[in-house]
């Protein structure tokens, strides 16, 4: 295009504006893009919309029924950035995200990286493992999970006395909440483990053999060459899985909520449960939107790395 | 050209489906189905008291369906909200007494003539105000309970304990022979008592004079950390040495009478219907039929009876129904004599006191009946169950049972709480 524009010719068609050709070709990308657009609109963006007009508004009991709120103003966000708890929430849920990113992303690549190392056999076996982890929905995960570490009945209670580990016999997980909030950790890498791994492990297929050969010829350690030449190769593909990751983990919801029982307590909120606390068990549905809200401009920050991420790959190929 | 035209085209249809499902739902003349959403106590407890009232309400309206739904505490409120602001809101729902105020305040209830009702002139006086907001009736009593000590008589025997305690410091005595006797198996408890069962707990706090809080010219005051309330959380945090029930969790997940049929577990406090359902022959275990009693907790003042929370429910119309008349049609034949009896044989008090001389000759109910004699309520302000839903008592529990924080600390933090909770937009 930049070499047309500085060459000063200008072809022939380009004159006749309204050929057949040319308002096809130029409206036929928008044609096909408008069923995606329309979809977004109805399903993201008027709930956004509704969202940010809620978290201005005092919107209780009665609102729900007459669909009308009161305009507040900022009155909701000076509450909750005043508010010690809150402030309690974004860095539990901070750090929760990052235990959860970091070991999806270092035990993914671990058995990615395994996964290239093994016979077929294993390496079959492996796979459909990993798939069947990830085909689980949650819910039926939660409910697994659960039983594992249920107070009177569970399997890592009975495990863990008959290893010898420590008398386990009614240990309640989530009396403490770093125990808790481990076995969350524990549930969630689980789960994310096998799209990481599928994904790194197809990713290592493109690292041209050669370059790896030459590395380990030239007396590079496999440590080094790791670190010299995958990973500058896979950083791409790392940088997407991470933003995914982290937007992922950082509004986990269903499996504390599930797990305990509909009525978490306030060592185990996370920014998605304190919203919901807020809207649905307090009433106050205004307070709640403008906690989403909050949590949307933390999720784009992290969306935008990731876009940046995607038009530089797109780039590059 | 063309395919602006065909864009076009997509933009209407697409307004056009949107327009068209955005008004569906609006045309309704004639209703063949009323939904009622009820607690699954009823559904535990007294299936022949819906039973009943199903088949008086098809004696009077044969095309009517009466579709029962059945919901669990924790999460109805939830629901009850979710579907008024989707328009899809039951046609009657049942409330525990202590969550109508904020719906009744909130104008979520359509106003009822009280002389419509049966026995409206005999109706539990704490029911009814319950049911009361301005003077104003938006609700109709359902029922009442609340709770006594349920135990296992073999085991008391066998531990040599001889009647049912009449003093706290008696209770708690019995409470460490049933542990010497028993509670070599790991898994046994003397009394079962979940680290967030807060209607057991209060009637400690209230028993010793304190409350969870107090109006003081208009505005409310936390008042857990008073010295008299922490003397009866301090008893509460004994109370749970003689437990072995998880610290974390409550009366309901996993149900405490199902726990209770399966035999390590020497008593705990139970509502009326909870007993009958320890003895269910599908999930209980009727052997205990024998082996089963019933006695009100004892207070610290000897010979008194510990305070309990009259619990129960009323049975409200939300304003988004279309089909008031057969609502009231429903309650009506629920709340009458009829199906009332069938929840007095659950277990339960009824809602009219002409059917109180029942409950207390049954040997089964007459503990509990006398338990109601003393009794104590939730704070009466319509933010109420903000406090209930905000866990805020639940956790002060967990702290205490886990020794997570000092009994004074917890009751503190819960204490303010309580207090900013109660004076929102007050």
């Amino acid at each position: 295009m930049a070499s047309v524009a500085e060459s000063g010719y200008i072809p022939a068609s380009r004159r006749r504006r309204f050929s057949r050709r040319r308002v096809g070709q130029t409206t036929a990308p928008y044609v096909l893009l408008a069923p995606a657009v329309a979809v977004i609109g109805l399903v993201l963006a008027y709930p956004l919309y509704l969202l940010v007009k809620m978290s201005f508004q005092e919107y209780g009991i009665r609102s729900l029924f007459t669909h009308k709120g009161t305009w507040i103003g900022t009155a909701n966000y000076a509450r909750i950035f005043h508010d010690g708890e809150f402030w309690h929430v974004v860095l539990r849920t901070v750090l929760f995200t990052a235990a959860c990113v970091s070991l999806t992303m270092v035990l993914g690549t671990a058995i990615a990286l395994l996964l290239t190392r093994v016979s077929r056999f294993v390496r079959i076996a492996l796979m459909a493992g990993l798939v069947l982890v990830w085909a689980v929905p949650v819910i039926v995960a939660v409910d697994l999970w659960r039983w594992m570490v249920d107070y009177e009945f569970g399997v890592a209670n009975w495990t863990l006395t008959k290893l010898h580990v420590g008398n386990f016999v009614r240990h309640d997980w989530f009396a403490n909440p770093w125990s808790g909030l481990g076995v969350f950790v524990a549930l969630i890498v689980w789960g994310a483990i096998p799209f990481v791994t599928i994904t790194v492990y197809a990713a290592l297929a493109q690292v041209p053999k050669e370059l790896l050969e030459a590395a380990a010829i030239d007396g590079a350690k496999p440590w080094s060459v790791f670190r010299e030449v995958t990973m500058p190769l896979l950083t791409p593909i790392f940088v997407i899985l991470t933003s995914l990751s982290i937007i992922w983990d950082f509004q986990v919801f269903q499996q504390i909520w599930v797990m305990l029982d509909a009525r978490p307590s306030s060592d185990y909120y996370t920014m998605a449960i304190y919203a919901f606390h807020q809207s649905f068990q307090i009433s106050e549905y205004g307070l709640g939107a403008a906690i989403a809200v909050v949590m949307v401009a933390f999720m784009f920050v992290a969306t935008l790395v990731y876009l940046r991420q995607m038009l530089k790959t797109g780039e590059v190929y | 050209m063309k395919v602006r035209y065909l864009v076009a085209g997509l933009l209407v249809a697409m307004l056009a489906v949107a327009a068209s499902t955005a008004s569906g739902g609006t045309s309704r003349s004639h209703a063949t189905k009323i939904v009622v959403w009820l607690q699954n106590d009823a559904q535990n407890g007294w299936p022949d008291a819906v039973a009943t009232a199903n088949r008086l309400f098809k004696a009077q309206h044969p095309d009517v369906d009466v579709d029962v739904q059945y919901q669990s505490w924790g999460t109805h409120l939830t629901k009850f909200d979710a579907a008024l602001a989707g328009g899809d809101a039951p046609d009657v729902i049942e409330l525990g007494n202590s969550e109508m105020a904020k719906y009744m305040a909130a104008g979520a209830f359509k106003r009822l003539t009280q002389s419509a009702f049966p026995n409206n002139k005999t109706w539990l006086s704490g029911l009814k105000a319950s049911s009361m907001y301005n003077g104003k009736l938006y609700g109709v009593p359902y029922y009442a309970g609340c709770r006594a000590v349920i135990y296992r008589t073999d085991q008391y025997k066998q531990a040599g304990i001889k009647g049912t305690p009449k003093s706290l410091a008696q209770w708690f005595a019995d409470g460490q022979k049933l542990m010497k006797k028993f509670g070599k198996n790991g898994g046994y408890s003397a009394v079962y008592f979940p680290g967030k069962y807060w209607y057991a707990a209060m009637s400690f706090v209230y028993d010793y004079g304190g409350s969870i809080a107090v109006q003081k010219g208009g505005k409310w005051k936390g008042a857990l950390n008073s010295p008299r309330a922490l003397a009866g959380l301090n008893q509460v945090k004994k109370a749970f040495s003689l437990s072995r029930a998880s610290k974390t969790g409550d009366e309901a997940n996993p149900q405490q009478s199902l726990v209770f049929s399966k035999g390590s577990v020497g008593s705990f406090w139970g509502n009326g219907w909870e007993w009958p359902y320890a003895l269910d022959t599908k999930v209980g275990n009727p052997g205990l039929a024998p082996d089963m009693g019933a006695y009100p907790m004892p207070s610290h003042i000897k010979g008194r009876i510990m305070p309990t929370f009259i619990g129960g429910s009323d049975l409200g119309i939300p304003v988004t129904t279309k089909n008031q008349s057969l609502a009231v049609d429903w309650i009506k034949a629920f709340t009458g004599t009829a199906a009332q009896q069938e929840i007095v044989k659950g277990g339960q008090i009824a809602n009219t006191t002409k059917l109180l001389s029942a409950s207390k000759s049954n040997p089964k109910l007459a503990p509990f009946a006398r338990a109601a004699s003393s009794g104590w309520f939730v704070p009466t302000s319509p933010n109420w169950t903000n406090v209930e839903n905000g866990n805020v008592l639940q956790d002060m529990l967990v702290k205490i049972a886990t020794g997570r924080a000092s009994v004074k600390a917890a009751a503190t933090s819960a204490s303010n709480q309580i207090t900013r909770i109660l004076n929102t937009g007050a």
